[in-house]
């Protein structure tokens, strides 16, 4: 796969230094985003690109990556933004440890870096010296809102099951823990716990099996949407409508499901304007504006048929 | 190997021998094992749901398997066959959420769009691999980028969803506790097995995975032979998209991530060989039922996620180091 990768890279390269020379004076604002086979970052890269249309008083320069976890390409990307000298580099990261060395580089080469979507771990950031503030929601939060609207449904004891995203990446792990947070918080029985790796089909298969081991389950916390589909999809197979779903994201597809009652709830985190509120704080640095500091939170809201 | 001097004739499986019997039995005794294994040590495992449900499970993986099983015994290899589930997926998906038309003919719209889908990936893979001689393990490994980009960019990387209700339903009903779906993918093997035991086409497949100039040489068209194991390859892609898609009731492009492996696991579990010439698509139905079952099973018995992976590779390398023995006492 190194030779794709390397593909990749040197057509971003290409692709990056061909649209150079059209700033006119205008800030240049570079954008990494990730992977955007994922519709969440596929919806906050439109939504970035509409936003540059509206503003029109900046250069919008994005870059996705191939997969969630590509952070190659995106510390390639990075550089390349630092060779073109942007005025500010907007990124999603798709490694909390691995991009503080690349970013360092960057603010040291005088680019106003804002992080958003994911945060930078700390303990990387204070060992590189890094001084970052973070712009986004807190998904920690968001999923801890779904996990209590379905614990004030089951009341002390409800027995669940969690569904987690890829093991590793850093929204999984907050969602999780948000999710745990309200399982000690309503006291609620936590039965298994499983990553579907986001994916439908594998949730449908592991949740089946889940539910085969843990018949008396009675809600399923999934961390994203595409997840909570094939969950609803093995509920409805095995005939049981006695089980609450609650998932995280509030993609189109679970719109019906949300209105019939089949998912108990989604968190929307308003991904569309994601990057474009991101990219507002950069250019307000960038025009003379104070630094950010610590966490800039985007809002977060529970999505529920009632 | 040291049937160099064999003519395509003279390689046509014995069906009935004994050795036949015993390779597909070994795998047989391996299932059995781990069934009796799991039958014993979990409480839910031997149940008509549990059942019902690995029969779902293992659907998909069946499908693009007894596609795999063509290629590789042919001595190819296709990467794939995931993207190009994925693309057939999209365009299926596409097709049936079509405004202005009956649900009929939406259905019967869709299954022959993802079907298309699928042929007309297999078929690229098979002529420009066959045509320039290159190793199908880079043309598909393109086809694998092809694919997973056109479903992307077809659907704007959207999840499609809101399908008719009919089609809906097939994707869960059942005849006797046993899923649609899986009949479908059994129908599927029975129909490979008579392709590859009484057909032309068949023992000429093992022929070329056996000694490609042989077959060449006794004056038969191996470039469309070829092209046709690869073709079937990509129109079971297509109908496993049909069955995704009826069976979770979305298109998404980002589905089947990696399934190809999961294919030519479930392919060289079921004994066939990675060299070509040897082995059977009963073997894979039996091999698809091992991946399956250690799946479940292991979930079942509440094994944690990153030790229910590292059993599934440690039961593929068992397989392949069998394999490793079967071979040497079949060249015997």
């Amino acid at each position: 796969m190194k030779f794709l990768k390397l593909a990749a890279a040197a057509a971003t390269g290409i692709a990056l230094l061909s649209s150079t020379a059209l700033a006119d004076d205008k800030p240049v604002v570079g954008l990494v985003m990730k992977s955007l086979a994922n519709e969440f970052f596929q919806n906050m890269m439109e939504g970035a690109k509409e936003h540059e249309k509206s503003r029109g008083d900046y250069v919008l320069k994005a870059v996705g990556m191939q997969n969630e976890t590509d952070f190659e390409s995106q510390i390639n990307a990075v550089d390349t933004f630092i060779t073109q000298g942007v005025d500010a580099i907007v990124i999603a990261p798709a490694d909390s440890r691995a991009m503080v060395r690349p970013l360092k580089k960057a603010m040291e080469a005088g680019i106003v870096v804002v992080n958003f979507d994911v945060s930078l771990d700390e303990e990387a950031k204070k060992q590189q010296g890094v001084e970052l503030a973070f712009v986004g929601p807190d998904n920690r939060g968001g999923a801890k809102l779904a996990g209590d609207a379905l614990g004030m449904k089951l009341g002390e004891g409800g027995k669940v099951v969690i569904i987690e995203g890829n093991p590793g990446a850093d929204n999984a792990t907050q969602r999780r823990l948000g999710f745990e947070d309200s399982v000690a918080e309503y006291k609620l029985d936590l039965l298994d716990s499983r990553t579907a790796h986001w994916e439908t089909e594998e949730a449908n298969t592991v949740f089946s099996n889940m539910l085969t081991a843990n018949p008396d389950v009675q809600g399923v916390m999934a961390a994203n949407d595409s997840m909570a589909i094939g969950v609803v999809k093995a509920l409805e197979s095995a005939g049981r409508d006695d089980i609450l779903v609650v998932g995280f994201d509030n993609i189109p597809a679970v719109g019906p499901m949300i209105e019939d009652g089949r998912m108990l709830a989604t968190v929307d985190q308003f991904g569309t304007d994601m990057a474009a509120n991101a990219i507002d704080l950069a250019l307000e640095v960038v025009a003379g504006g104070p630094a950010l500091e610590g966490w800039v939170k985007t809002p977060i809201e529970l999505v529920t048929g009632e | 190997m040291t049937e160099t001097t064999q003519t395509a004739e003279a390689t046509r499986p014995n069906r009935f021998s004994l050795r036949s019997i015993l390779n597909n039995a070994g795998i047989g005794l391996a299932l059995l094992a781990i069934i009796l294994f799991f039958s014993i040590f979990t409480e839910h495992f031997l149940t008509a749901n549990n059942i019902t449900n690995i029969l779902t499970q293992i659907t998909i993986n069946l499908i693009l398997a007894v596609g795999m099983t063509f290629v590789i015994l042919i001595g190819g290899i296709d990467l794939s066959v995931g993207s190009v589930m994925a693309f057939a997926a999209v365009v299926a998906g596409k097709a049936i959420t079509m405004p202005g038309m009956g649900d009929a003919e939406l259905i019967i719209l869709a299954i022959v769009a993802g079907m298309l889908a699928g042929v007309v990936c297999g078929l690229f893979n098979g002529v420009v691999s066959a045509y320039w001689a290159l190793p199908s393990f880079i043309i598909t490994l393109g086809m694998l980028n092809i694919a997973r980009g056109a479903a992307l960019h077809i659907s704007d990387a959207q999840t499609i969803y809101s399908f008719p209700f009919a089609f809906e339903e097939f994707g869960s009903a059942m005849v006797y506790g046993i899923p649609i779906v899986f009949l479908v993918a059994l129908a599927l093997v029975v129909v490979a097995w008579f392709i590859l035991n009484f057909t032309v086409f068949g023992r000429l497949i093992y022929g070329i995975g056996n000694n490609e100039e042989a077959v060449r040489l006794a004056g038969h068209p191996v470039f469309w032979y070829k092209v046709g194991a690869f073709t079937i390859c990509g129109l079971c892609a297509g109908i496993a998209a049909i069955v995704y898609m009826a069976r979770l009731n979305i298109a998404s492009p980002i589905a089947g991530i990696a399934f190809e492996l999961n294919a030519i696991a479930a392919v060289i579990i079921g004994g066939t060989s990675l060299s070509g010439g040897r082995g059977s698509v009963i073997g894979t139905l039996l091999g698809a039922f091992i991946i399956g079952v250690l799946a479940n099973g292991l979930i079942l018995i509440g094994l944690n996620d990153f030790m229910r992976q590292m059993i599934t590779g440690v039961v593929i390398i068992i397989a392949v180091i069998l394999d490793y023995y079967r071979a040497k006492y079949a060249s015997k």
